[in-house]
């Protein structure tokens, strides 16, 4: 299906071709809305349209690598790049669901805290205490527990190599505790 | 030795005669070229509030950091200091692994650093930095009188043009960390006569001291 909608791609792209390719590719995972309805990949509304950029120009690029995102990315124009984040940036997010409230309560903690005796930093000291973000750092609030959880995993692996920072915060987080930021962020 | 003193032979010809006999006492802020960029750059303190977001995670909003020592608190710290210290950790010449990833090359440019160091140091310093026990103040004091403020000021206020960070309002806990370290020989981006000062202190002088140091009145620069 992916390869035919890119079959009918053109050269050159209007932002109303973003618009169709991001309901014929991108809404089969992200959803119309940017609100994926599936854990395993990332709600993507109300991101800052220039960190969705440098998103895609990492898969592009191989920086970041994606099962089912790097077989996508290939089937796309670069050009068409700005449309898509021009189209999902100013989605509306809907709220995540927090399932376990102590594990979010622990979850807080390093959140608002970092640990101390391992380095963590805080995560609200960049991505803000309410998790939103700025143009700089992505924000993080609402998103499903599964997604953050297999990030933080892959900045630890190596597999997602697209900041420095968030590769020592990656290894210095404890299995334990990456648990319970996924679990909190989705409250966010 | 030789090669560490070329750059002052080249610059000043005098100085470096008298500093072969001994350890130079320049070699503790000898300058190289990433901090001495940093140290010309022009800090803009609005950019710097905004390079300062991958720091504050651990310094904490308004780079007050932790009453527990962990993380200096970095608010109205000189800006020279700051620039110094920041750019001897990444060059390794203080050894802090901790911080190094938030730190290098990939994390901060020069100019970065110049900024966060303009924005650090206009900050203000609420007196809410951790003290210790206050059991041997008078003791504290007499040290620091006699030892230390002469280059900290007896206010311990630093001097910047100097590079000697001002240690009012500075954390209990982190003064007597770091003050162990330098008695220790463990920082090695130390005046040589900041180790000397306090090398023969014992562990309850450097309580005494770094407790006195905490309760300075902040307002002093």
């Amino acid at each position: 299906m992916l390869v035919a909608a890119c079959l009918l791609c053109p050269a050159t792209l209007s932002a109303a071709d973003a618009g169709e390719i991001a309901r014929t590719v991108c809404a089969a995972c992200h959803g119309l809305d940017g609100n994926s309805p599936d854990p395993a990949h990332p709600k993507i509304a109300g991101m800052d349209q220039e960190y969705l950029m440098r998103q895609l120009k990492a898969f592009a690029d191989g920086k970041r690598r994606d099962e089912t995102m790097s077989g996508v990315i290939v089937s796309l124009d670069p050009a068409v790049f700005a449309g898509l984040a021009a189209y999902y940036g100013p989605q509306k997010p809907k709220p995540g669901q927090v399932k376990d409230p102590q594990l979010a309560a622990k979850g807080r903690a390093v959140y608002e805290d970092g640990n101390t005796d391992t380095g963590v930093p805080a995560c609200a000291g960049c991505h803000q205490s309410d998790g939103k973000g700025n143009a700089r750092f992505p924000r993080l609030a609402g998103q499903h527990q599964a997604y953050t959880l297999k990030q933080l995993a892959d900045y630890k692996s190596g597999r997602r190599a697209t900041d420095p920072l968030m590769t020592t915060v990656g290894k210095r987080l404890s299995t334990d505790e990456a648990k319970a930021l996924a679990e909190y962020i989705a409250g966010l | 030795m030789l090669s560490r003193c070329l750059p002052f032979m080249l610059l000043a010809t005098l100085g470096c005669t008298v500093a072969l006999a001994s350890p130079p006492p320049e070699a503790w802020n000898a300058p190289y070229p990433e901090k001495t960029a940093a140290l010309a750059a022009k800090g803009d303190p609005a950019r710097g509030a905004s390079a300062f977001e991958i720091c504050q995670g651990c310094h904490r909003a308004g780079a007050l950091g932790r009453p527990d020592g962990s993380y200096p608190r970095l608010a109205g710290q000189h800006a020279t200091v700051l620039i110094k210290q920041l750019a001897d950790v990444r060059s390794g010449r203080r050894s802090n692994e901790k911080m190094l990833p938030f730190a290098d090359h990939q994390a901060l440019t020069v100019q970065d650093i110049a900024d966060i160091a303009a924005y650090l140091q206009a900050l203000p310093v609420p007196p809410t930095q951790g003290q210790g026990p206050g059991t041997d103040l008078v003791q504290g004091r007499q040290l620091f009188e006699r030892d230390c403020g002469v280059c900290h000021g007896q206010r311990g206020e630093g001097k910047g043009e100097q590079f000697f960070p001002r240690v009012s309002g500075q954390h209990y806990r982190y003064l007597l960390r770091e003050g162990r370290l330098i008695r220790d020989g463990q920082r090695r981006n130390v005046h040589p006569e900041m180790a000397a000062a306090i090398a023969r202190y014992t562990d309850e002088e450097l309580d005494a001291v770094s407790d006195h140091m905490a309760r300075l009145p902040v307002g002093g620069r």
